[in-house]
This record gives structure tokens, sequence and C-alpha cells, in this order.
């Protein structure tokens, strides 16, 4: 059966502040949705509670029918839903090879630590970090960080990948290398992504599905192309973002 | 049901007696709030203060609230070398402690804390000394209420108060406040933190040797060499009950404290018990007011 | 493209090492002299105290400064059990060891949550009160402890301080070779970050405490034992607590050889010192020199050190 994670009006407050007023996003298996919207619209609010570090106000979450919001995060991993994080947090105790052992170990796949190593190493020559693979991960550079946290999440087992602002930082010459990357590893392992993030470039490439919310509603959805050009959605956000936009 | 007369009594005891467990803990306070550093070894340095107004007895014949001042002078010095032997290595040029700077200190505050604990035992060996001072009582209604506890209390008051005062009100201050809540904004307003945080650090430790001396007259013939293991764990309690960098924190951490120990007693309950149930508050609060009770 | 697979678990020398070292001191130690005798319990004491704290702040990063409340629960489980059950004291032992897991269990359940110094001075706290409380039961023997009529059982002792270390390690190896070795590095590296990769580190942390508690228990048992007497004073002594955890440090906290080395380092002084009156407060300012300064400038201990800077002795210490 392939996955499917589905988020219904998802609400979330903080005290006596609304950061998300109703959410609703499907990822199946197989697709990439696109999460955009302004600086503290609450996609990372949004993730997070799809991963499990917080739990929603109201709302379901369910994959495969079955609810995990409310479940701990470790709970979530080991049904197959994994995150990365904005700023890379590798564990800089360690070799980038156990780095991704230790998610292969425990996620969703729960390796034998010998299995764990080999299926880090064939995730590494994925996203082309085999010369690094025994490098303590404190000596890496940013661009390699990312690459690590990509990797992490994949070997969890994941079928659905949550990816916060994987290409945020990254220079122009690294970004189209960067998305064809992201948009290879999906296509050969087929999991499903929802991705949060701001260079309209990755979202327009990468996303069959994009949803735009913006003070923690959903304002707009459909095809990229649709969306880009809905007048609401240049009035809340893209009239400033795309100007910026590295083309 | 106990004797109200009693219990009024015990509670003016204990509020005196939060008043120095305050103080005491105050230097703490300052340190772990700005610097985000635990002194384990704050205990010893109580204790030193302590020795300090004791020597100053001794040989001078001051009263213990006139060490205050020499006291806090050393402690200032005592502070800086602390800062630049010990912290400087694990804070320069961090944004925010790391985990690992957060263990490096805590440990080797604790080798400090054996140094000095063990040495000034060597030293000064385990007879309890003490400082004869005995202003007399002031008699309200059926309560007596000692006058050395009462200038005690006072002093304790007016030190955090000043000390809120000066975080609040003047520029060494606000650099100050910045530094403990973003160091790299406050970098960028053209603080230099290494400053900041040695004049912190100086001032901690000036503010635990003070509340040393003040401790002695609590300890008429009690101070001895290990107080500082009695002291400490208090310290801790009450910064974390008052949040560490909130100065009136100290104030009212002291004061649950020192009434808990002091009245509970009052209703049949030992003192020792009385002891453990001030010192078991801390989970709860860590439980469920992370930052402290104060806001 | 085949990786080629580390070779896990193989057993390294250091096991070896150990193993044989402990072998060598079951077999010689019925013909020792007597005074030798009571030198190795009390040095294994010390080794076992060592690994039963390595399990949680080795292992884990969690600092505690209040270990001594297991031994001190392992020793008046071991007096009660004599005095009031008329247990014989093998037996005493299990219970010291199966209430000291229990109540790490129990302490851990709610102190677990805190991180870092919180924790740290969240189990010192627990340990002044439980210094406070004990000694206010009767069923306890309040203030005045409890002893023990057992006469003198040093071979008793010594195998049973000597099992327990060799359980000690043997754990600690299988803890430290394999999947829950990758889980541990990883919580003690960054919690949350574990947690998002899968590990159940509230699961894991609960079971090394219980562990560490279970070990510091037995040992505190043992301790007791040689005693043949149990008191609030050495039931519940916090400089146990700064002796353990001195050991680990200067030994290399996590690691399978420090423990070991750090009791070494930390008893030849207590012993030392205890034989001269006058030097007695001393060993504990040594030994907290030596702490700054591991502390200062080689944070990761003995064995942490020559594994990073003497790469060809890599392989033979962990």
């Amino acid at each position: 059966m392939s996955a499917r994670l589905v988020a219904r009006d998802v609400r979330k407050n903080f005290g006596g502040v609304q950061a998300l007023r109703g959410v609703s996003v499907t990822v199946e298996e197989g697709s990439v949705i696109g999460l955009i919207g302004p600086n503290g619209s609450g996609k990372t609010t949004f993730l997070n509670l799809l991963a499990g570090a917080e739990k929603p106000t109201s709302g379901t979450i369910e994959l495969n029918g079955r609810r995990t919001d409310g479940l701990p995060v470790n709970r979530v991993v080991g049904l197959g839903i994994a995150k990365t994080y904005q700023i890379p947090r590798p564990f800089l105790a360690m070799t980038v090879r156990e780095n991704v052992a230790v998610a292969a170990m425990y996620g969703a796949f729960h390796r034998k630590p010998g299995e764990a190593r080999d299926d880090a190493g064939r995730l590494l020559s994925l996203v082309g970090m085999d010369p690094q693979a025994e490098t303590v991960a404190a000596e890496l550079t940013v661009q390699h960080r990312k690459q690590l946290e990509l990797a992490r999440a994949i070997a969890t087992g994941a079928r659905i990948l949550l990816l916060d602002e994987v290409f945020a930082g990254l220079s122009a010459d690294e970004l189209p290398r960067s998305i064809n990357l992201v948009s290879k590893i999906q296509k050969e392992l087929g999991f499903g992504a929802l991705v949060v993030e701001h260079v309209m470039r990755a979202v327009l490439t990468l996303s069959d599905h994009v949803v735009v919310i913006e003070e923690g509603r959903t304002i707009a959805e459909g095809a990229p192309q649709e969306v880009v050009h809905d007048p609401a959605v240049i009035e809340a956000y893209l009239g400033t973002e795309v100007a910026r936009a590295p083309t | 049901m106990a004797d109200l007369g009693l219990v009024a009594a015990d509670l003016v005891v204990g509020l005196m007696l939060g008043c120095v467990f305050a103080v005491i803990a105050h230097g703490l306070n300052v340190i772990w709030g700005v610097t985000k550093v635990v002194n384990v070894a704050h205990g010893e340095f109580i204790m030193l203060g302590a020795y300090g107004a004791y020597y100053l007895n001794l040989y001078l014949g001051f009263n213990p609230l006139l060490s205050v001042p020499v006291d806090a002078a050393i402690g200032i010095g005592v502070g800086f070398l602390f800062y630049f032997g010990l912290l400087h290595r694990e804070l320069r040029g961090k944004e925010t402690i790391t985990r690992e700077s957060e263990m490096v200190t805590l440990v080797a505050t604790f080798g400090l804390s054996l140094i000095l604990s063990n040495v000034a035992l060597a030293i000064f060996k385990g007879d309890a000394v003490g400082i004869r001072w005995a202003p007399e009582t002031l008699a309200l209604g059926p309560v007596g209420v000692p006058l050395g506890g009462l200038y005690v209390a006072i002093s304790s008051v007016a030190i955090i108060a000043i000390s809120d005062l000066f975080l609040s009100r003047t520029y060494l201050g606000n650099a100050i406040r910045a530094y403990s809540q973003d160091i790299g904004a406050a970098q960028l307003m053209g603080i230099n933190p290494t400053r900041i945080a040695a004049i912190a650090t100086a001032i901690g430790f000036g503010l635990t040797m003070a509340g040393g001396a003040l401790l002695t007259v609590w300890l008429p013939v009690g101070i001895t060499p290990l107080i500082g293991s009695t002291y400490a764990p208090i310290s801790f309690v009450i910064v974390v009950l008052g949040g560490p960098g909130k100065m009136w924190g100290s104030l009212l951490g002291g004061l649950t404290l020192g009434i808990l120990i002091d009245v509970l007693p009052a209703f049949g309950i030992s003192t020792s018990i009385a002891v453990a149930v001030a010192f078991l508050i801390l989970i709860p609060v860590l439980l469920f007011a992370r930052e402290g009770i104060l806001r | 493209m085949r990786i080629p697979r580390m070779r896990f678990p193989t057993f390294g020398p250091t096991l070896y090492g150990l193993a044989l070292l402990m072998v060598v001191l079951g077999i010689a130690t019925p013909f020792l002299p007597i005074v030798a005798k009571v030198q190795l319990i009390n040095f294994l004491l010390f080794v076992g105290l060592a690994y039963a704290l390595n399990f949680i702040t080795g292992l884990t990063g969690y600092v505690s400064f209040g270990h001594a409340i297991f031994m001190g629960i392992g020793a008046y489980a071991l007096g009660g059990g004599i005095d009031r059950l008329g247990f014989p004291p093998l037996l005493g032992v299990f219970l010291g060891a199966g209430l000291g897991a229990a109540f790490a269990v129990g302490i851990g359940l709610v102190t677990l949550r805190f991180r870092g110094v919180y924790f740290a001075i969240t189990t010192l706290v627990l340990f002044l009160a439980a210094k406070n409380i004990v000694p206010e039961i009767s069923q306890l023997g309040e203030g005045g402890g409890i002893f023990m009529n057992l006469g003198f059982q040093p071979l008793a002792q010594f195998y049973t301080i000597w099992a327990i270390v060799v359980i000690e390690i043997g754990l600690t190896y299988w803890v430290t070779h394999g999947r829950l070795g990758y889980g541990l590095r990883a919580i003690k590296s960054d919690e949350d970050v574990a947690k998002t990769v899968g590990v159940n580190a509230s699961r894991l942390k609960l079971s090394l405490f219980g562990i560490s508690g279970m070990f510091t228990g037995a040992t505190g048992a043992v301790y007791a034992w040689t005693l043949s007497a149990v008191l609030p004073e050495t039931g519940f002594d916090i400089t146990f607590s700064l002796r353990m955890l001195a050991m680990i440090i200067i030994g290399g906290a996590g690691t399978l050889l420090g423990p070991f080395l750090g009791a070494i380092i930390v008893y030849v002084p207590y012993n030392y010192f205890q034989t001269v009156q006058s030097l007695l407060g001393l060993q504990l300012a040594v030994i907290g020199a030596l702490v700054l300064l591991i502390a200062l400038f080689i944070p990761t201990g003995i064995v942490g050190t020559v594994r990073r800077y003497v790469p060809f002795l890599r392989r033979y210490i962990e």
C-alpha cells in the first residue's frame, strides 16, 4: 500500500497566538507538495505538527488512516514520516556514515548495525557524499550538512519526507544542481515529500501541487503555474518574493 | 493545631532566614543568568566570604556588616580571576553556550569545589568558629526580633534592590541584560562580550562573598570549611525557584525556603523533613514552571 | 557497490585485557594475604561504582551528583534484609540491586525530563532530601543505623563485588557495541535530533538510569556488608557521589576502559591518605585538581584523549 499522509483542518495556538487556523494538506507517496507562504505564515509550525514535535490544538493528522497527532516524534518516525531541520543538526561527534546509519537502525527500517552501515553507504553515494563518509560531521561545510540532513531523513525509511528549506542559503550555481539532485532522488526512491521553501524556482520545478498559506490559513492551492498567477497569492506574497528570487 | 504566637515567631525568623538565603544565592543568580554557567563551587566562595568576615573580626574587630564591602571587593577580584582563568576559554567567541561548554564548566567548577573545600579543611581545620556579635532583640509584642538578623535582612533586600536598579537603570546594567538575552545582538550594538561577561562574573562573586559575610551573623559558632556543601544546594534551589537572571527571584526563592524550613517545624514536622521538603519543591517547579516562579 | 562491513561484534583487546585481569584476580585472591584481600575488595567497590555511574553519565551525558542515594538504598536494603528479614548477605545484595533499580526508574521517570545542569542539580537535591529523610524513619534504625553481626567474610564479599564488576564490564561492552551504542551516542550528541531519527530517547535513558541504579545499589550493599553496619553517614555519603563522578571524568566517560583507569587513579590516593590522618582531606583536593584540569584541557578523559592523539593505540583501547 502506498503511504498517504492527510492533515485535516489543523490548528495550533501558542498561548493567545493562533499560528495555524485550519490547514489541510494531503501528501501521497510519489508526489511532491510545495508549501509556501511569507515568513511567519506558519509553515515551520505545520511541519513540526506533522512530524510529531508538537501537538495540534485541533484537527487531525493521519497516515494511511491511522492518527499520528499526539504521538511522540520517535513513534511518528517509526511509522514512516521524517523531517529535516532548516538549520542542519548533524550528530557532531559522529562520522557522516554513522549519522546516516543511526537513522537506518532506529527509523522505520530497524536495520541491524551492519546493514545500516551498508544502507548509509548507498545513500551517501546517492547524495554524492561518498568522499565525506568517514568525516566527522563537525567538520562538514554547510552544503554538505544540508545533504547529510537529507540522507539521514531518507535513511529512516520514511515514505513521507518533510523537507524544511533544504535549498535556503545555497549559492546561484549550487542551486540548480541541488534541485536536480533532490528531484532525481525523489523519482528514484519514490517517496512523497512536503517541501517548505522560499526559493520559488525549487518549488516550481519540484512540486506537483502547491499550497500557499498566509497567517496560518490556506489562501490558494493548485498546480504550480496556476498558483503563481493567482492574484491573491501575488498580492499576499509573491509580489515581493518573486522579484528577489534568483533566476 | 499549632500555637499561633509560635507560628508568628517562626514566621518572622523564617522571613529573616529567607533574606539571608536570598543574599547568598544572589551572586549565583547573577552569574547563572548572565553567562548561563552554573558555578558548582558557589558554596565554597560563600565559605571563603564567611572566613573573610571572621578574620576581619578577629584582627580588625570589624562586625559582619562592616566586612560586607571588604568581602565584596575581594570577591570582585576573585571573580575576574575566575572568569579569565576558567570561563573565558569556554565562552569566548560563542553566541550561545554549547551543551559541551555547559558540561565542561559544570565539571570544572565541581573540581574547583573539591579543591577549595578540602584545602580550606586543611588550613582552617574542622573546628567551627564564629563571630561574637549579638545586637539586642527587639520585642514586637510576643515576638522577639533579633536585631542582627533584621540588619542582615535589610542589607539583603537592599543589595537585591540595588542590583535590580543597576541592571535596569545604568548603561552597564543594560549592556549586561542585552548580553544575557542575545550575545550576537549585543555585539551588533557595540557591546564587548568578554568585558560584559567578566564584569558580570566579578559582580556575582562580589555578591557571593558579601553574602558569606552576612551569613556569619546566623552562624555565631558555626563557620566551618564545609558550610559550602550546605549552602550551595540551597542556593541552587533558590535560583531555580526564582528563575536564573531574575533579581527579585533570589528573594522569592530565599523566602520560600526560609519560611518552609522555619514554619513547618511549628506544625510538628521535624527540621530535617522540613529541609527535605524545601529542597524537593524544586521538582514540581521544574516540571510546571521551567523558567521559575517569577514571570 | 559494496561497502565493507564494520566488524561488529568482534571482541576488542580492551575487553580481553579486562577479562584476563578479572580472571587472574578471581583465581589469585583466595591465596593472597588478608590485607591484600581487603584492599582488593575496596578497590573493586570503587570499580563497581565507576562502571555503575558510567551507564548513565558516561553513556548519555546526564551528569548525576546524587548517585550515592542509590548506594544508601542498597546499604539500607542489605541492613534491613539481614536485620529485619533474616536474609543471608547475598540475598541482601540482590535486594539492594532490585531496590536500586526500582528507585532509579521511579526517580528517572521524573528527573530525566530535565536537561543539563537542571538534571545535575535535581540529583543533588534528591540526595540531600533522602539523607535528611532516612534517619527519621524508625524502621531504618533512625539516626542510629543498623548493625549486623556477620563476622569477617572477605572471600564472600570479594566474589560478590567481583561478579558485579564482571557483569558491569560485559554489559558496558554489549551496550556500547551495536544498535544501542549508536542510539546512545545520538542522545549524548543531540537528544532532540535523536528522536527525529526514531530513537526512543526517553525509554533508553530510563533503562540506563535503572541499570545504573541497580549496580550502584548492589555495590552500596556490598560496601555496607564490608562495614557490617549501615549508618546515615556511611550509607548516604556525598563524597562517594563525588568520587564516582571524578572516576569516570578522569578515566574517560562513556568508554569501556575509562572507569577502570579512573577507579585506580581515585582509589590509590584514597587508600594511601586513609592511613595518613593529617592528609585525609587532601586526597579529595588532589582529585578535585585532576578533575578541574581534565575538564578544562582534555574533557574526554584519559581514554578519549589517548584515542584522539595516539592513533595506533585506537585499535587497542576503547
